[in-house]
C-alpha cells in the first residue's frame, strides 16, 4: 500500500506545530532566560552565564522553598501509596457498601483544588474550625495548625491528600483486579492467612501499580501550587512557599523572569532525576507471572 | 464460613464508617452554605435550624457565576475538543506508518510528558503576546493543546495500534481517500480512547488554576476557579458565602461524576494501567 506523502502531513503538521511552538520552544527559551537578567518587559537583555543560578544557591528563601516542596512530596507521596494500597485492598471486593464506599473515596479527586482548600480552611481554623471544635468537645485543648511553617505545610500536604486520594486507590484497585485469582486459592489451600497473601502476594504483584503511582505522586507532588497559593498564599514571609510558587511571584511580581526561569529548570532537572531513578527501580522489582 | 462473613462484614462497615468520616468536610460545606452567618458561628456542626438559600442568591450575583460558567464550559469544551482533533490524527500516522521517521516523531511527541507546566508558563506569555492573543481564551486554548499534547498523544498511539490495519487497506481499495478513512472507519473505532481523553482532559483542564489566572487575566474573563478565587478573597471570613460559592462551583460536577461513575472509573483505570 503506497502512502501519499502530502496527506501525511496533513494530518501530522498542525498537531505538532501547535506542540512545537507552545511545548518545544518554551522549554528551550525558558532553559535560555535562565541565563540571562530579563525582567519580563524591556525588549533587550544580557547574557549573565550562571549568575542566576549562583545567586539562588545563595538565595535562602529559595533553600525554603526547595525543602518545603520535598516535604510535600515525601508526604503526599508515602500517604497517598501507604493509605491507597490498604484501602485498595479492602475495597476490592462486591457488595453495596463498598462500591457506595468508595465512590464516596472518589468524590473529592473532581473537585478543584481551590474549592478544596477553601473548604479546609474553615475547618483547620484555630478559632471557630471544626476540627478543634470537636476536640474541645471532648475537653481537649485547641490545636493550633498554623503555629510553625512546618505545621502548617504538614496540614497542608494532608489537605492535597483529600483531594486526590481516591484516584490512586481506583489505580490500586484496578492493578489488583490482574492479579489472578488462583494464586490466591492455592494460598488458601496451604493454609496462608490474610496478612501472609497480603506481603507475599499482594504487594509483588501489585508493582506495576506501584510504579504508576510513585512516579504521578512524585511528579505532582514536586509541582504543587494551587493549595498552597489560597490556604497561605505561600506565607509567611514566604516560609511555606512551594518552588513553582517561588518562581511564579518572581515573573510575575518582581518581573525577575531570568531568576524565576533559573528556579524553575532547577525544579525540571530534579522532577526528571526522581523519573529516571524510579523507572530503574521499578525494572528491577517487577514480577513476572 | 460464618466467621468469614462476619468478618467481611466487620471489614465492609469499618471501611462504610471511613468513607463517611472522609466527606465529613463535604457535609460541613453543604450545611454551612444553607445557614445564615451566626449560626455557622454558634452551631457549624448541626444541620441547618434557620434555613436560607439567600447565601447562594448573594454568591451567585456577587461572583457572577452564570458568567464563570459559560467561561469554563468554552474554554473547557473547545481546548478538548481541539486536542482530541488534532491529537488523534497526528496518533494515527505514527501508529500505522513504519520507519525510523515515524518512531523519531513518536518519541520526540511523548518528550512533554515530563515537563510541568509552569516551565512553559512564562515563556509562551511572550509567544502569546507576541501573537496578540494574550488575555484570550484562543490563546489559552493553544497553550492547553502544546501542553497535554504529548499525554493525549500517548494514549491514541498505543489504542490505534490494536486497530487492525487491514481496514484501513481495504477502505484504501475502495478508494476512500486518508480523510474520509480516519473519520468514518478509525475514529468511530477509538471512541473507548477518547472517553478516556475526555474525562482527563476535562477534569485538568476544568480544574485548572495557575494557568488561567496568568494567560487570561481577570480581563479576558474568569473561570470557575479563578473566579471563585477572586470572589472569595473580598470577603474571607463570611463563610456562609464561601460556602455557597464553593457549593455553586462544585455541584455540577459532583452531580456529573456522580451521573457517570462507570465510565470516570473505567476511563481514568484503561488510560492509567494497561491491563
Amino acid at each position: 500500500m503506497k502512502h501519499n506523502k502530502l496527506y501525511d502531513t496533513l494530518f501530522l503538521a498542525p498537531g505538532f506545530l501547535v506542540y512545537i511552538i507552545f511545548m518545544i520552544i518554551p522549554v528551550i527559551m525558558c532553559f535560555l532566560y535562565s541565563f540571562t537578567n530579563w525582567d519580563g518587559i524591556s525588549a533587550s537583555f544580557r547574557f549573565i552565564g550562571l549568575k542566576n543560578f549562583v545567586n539562588l544557591f545563595q538565595d535562602a528563601s529559595f533553600f525554603q522553598a526547595l525543602k518545603v516542596t520535598l516535604i510535600i512530596m515525601v508526604l503526599t507521596t508515602l500517604i497517598y501509596n501507604i493509605l491507597g494500597i490498604i484501602l485498595a485492598a479492602l475495597l476490592n471486593d462486591t457488595g453495596k457498601l463498598l462500591g457506595f464506599s468508595r465512590s464516596a473515596i472518589f468524590i473529592p479527586t473532581v473537585l478543584s483544588a481551590v474549592v478544596v482548600a477553601f473548604i479546609w480552611s474553615y475547618v483547620m481554623q484555630t478559632n471557630g474550625g471544626v476540627i478543634n471544635a470537636i476536640i474541645e468537645m471532648f475537653g481537649g485543648t485547641k490545636v493550633d495548625f498554623y503555629a510553625t511553617p512546618m505545621t502548617t505545610i504538614f496540614m497542608i500536604s494532608g489537605i492535597i491528600c483529600w483531594n486526590s486520594l481516591g484516584f490512586f486507590v481506583v489505580i490500586y484497585i484496578s492493578t489488583l483486579t490482574t492479579i489472578p485469582q488462583e494464586i490466591y486459592e492455592a494460598c488458601k489451600v496451604d493454609g496462608a492467612g490474610w496478612f501472609y497473601r497480603f506481603f507475599h502476594i499482594t504487594l509483588p504483584l501489585l508493582a506495576p501499580g506501584i510504579t504508576i503511582n510513585c512516579i504521578l505522586s512524585v511528579a505532582g507532588g514536586l509541582k504543587q501550587y494551587d493549595h498552597v497559593k489560597v490556604i497561605t498564599g505561600g506565607g509567611p514571609g514566604g516560609a511555606t512557599q512551594t518552588v513553582t510558587l517561588f518562581g511564579v511571584e518572581k515573573a510575575f511580581e518582581y518581573n525577575r523572569r531570568g531568576y524565576s526561569s533559573a528556579a524553575i529548570i532547577i525544579l525540571f532537572i530534579i522532577i526528571v532525576i526522581f523519573s529516571i531513578v524510579q523507572l530503574a527501580i521499578s525494572k528491577k522489582h517487577e514480577v513476572e507471572y | 464460613m460464618s466467621m468469614m462473613k462476619i468478618g467481611g462484614w466487620i471489614k465492609r462497615i469499618l471501611v462504610l464508617i471511613f468513607a463517611l468520616v472522609y466527606l465529613a468536610p463535604l457535609y460541613i460545606a453543604v450545611v454551612n452554605a444553607v445557614k445564615p452567618y451566626d449560626e455557622i458561628i454558634k452551631s457549624p456542626l448541626t444541620l441547618p435550624k434557620q434555613f436560607t438559600l439567600n447565601n447562594f442568591v448573594e454568591a451567585y450575583q456577587s461572583s457572577n457565576m452564570l458568567e464563570l460558567y459559560k467561561n469554563s464550559i468554552v474554554i473547557t469544551v473547545s481546548s478538548v475538543a481541539l486536542l482530541i482533533l488534532l491529537t488523534s490524527m497526528a496518533a494515527y500516522i505514527i501508529a500505522r506508518r513504519k520507519g525510523k521517521v515515524y518512531q523519531m516523531l513518536y518519541v520526540f511527541s511523548l518528550a512533554g510528558i515530563m515537563i510541568p507546566p509552569v516551565v512553559t508558563l512564562i515563556p509562551s506569555i511572550k509567544t502569546l503576546s507576541a501573537l496578540h492573543l494574550l488575555y484570550t481564551m484562543p490563546g489559552l486554548l493553544l497553550f492547553y493543546a502544546g501542553t497535554y499534547f504529548s499525554t493525549t498523544i500517548f494514549l491514541y498511539v498505543g489504542f490505534i495500534k490494536t486497530i487492525p490495519a487491514s481496514l484501513d487497506e481495504s477502505a484504501f481499495i475502495d478508494g476512500a481517500n486518508p480523510f474520509t478513512t480516519f473519520f468514518r472507519i478509525i475514529f468511530p473505532l477509538i471512541k473507548p480512547c477518547t472517553a478516556t481523553a475526555i474525562i482527563f482532559l476535562g477534569m485538568w483542564i476544568w480544574n485548572d488554576f495557575l494557568n488561567p489566572m496568568y494567560i487570561l487575566g481577570f480581563r479576558g474573563g474568569k473561570t470557575i476557579t479563578t473566579g471563585i478565587y477572586n470572589a472569595i478573597g473580598a470577603y474571607t471570613s463570611m463563610w456562609n458565602l464561601v460556602f455557597a460559592n464553593v457549593m455553586l462551583a462544585s455541584l455540577p460536577i459532583i452531580i456529573l461524576y456522580l451521573c457517570m461513575q462507570k465510565m470516570f472509573m473505567q476511563g481514568l483505570t484503561s488510560g492509567a494501567v494497561k491491563g
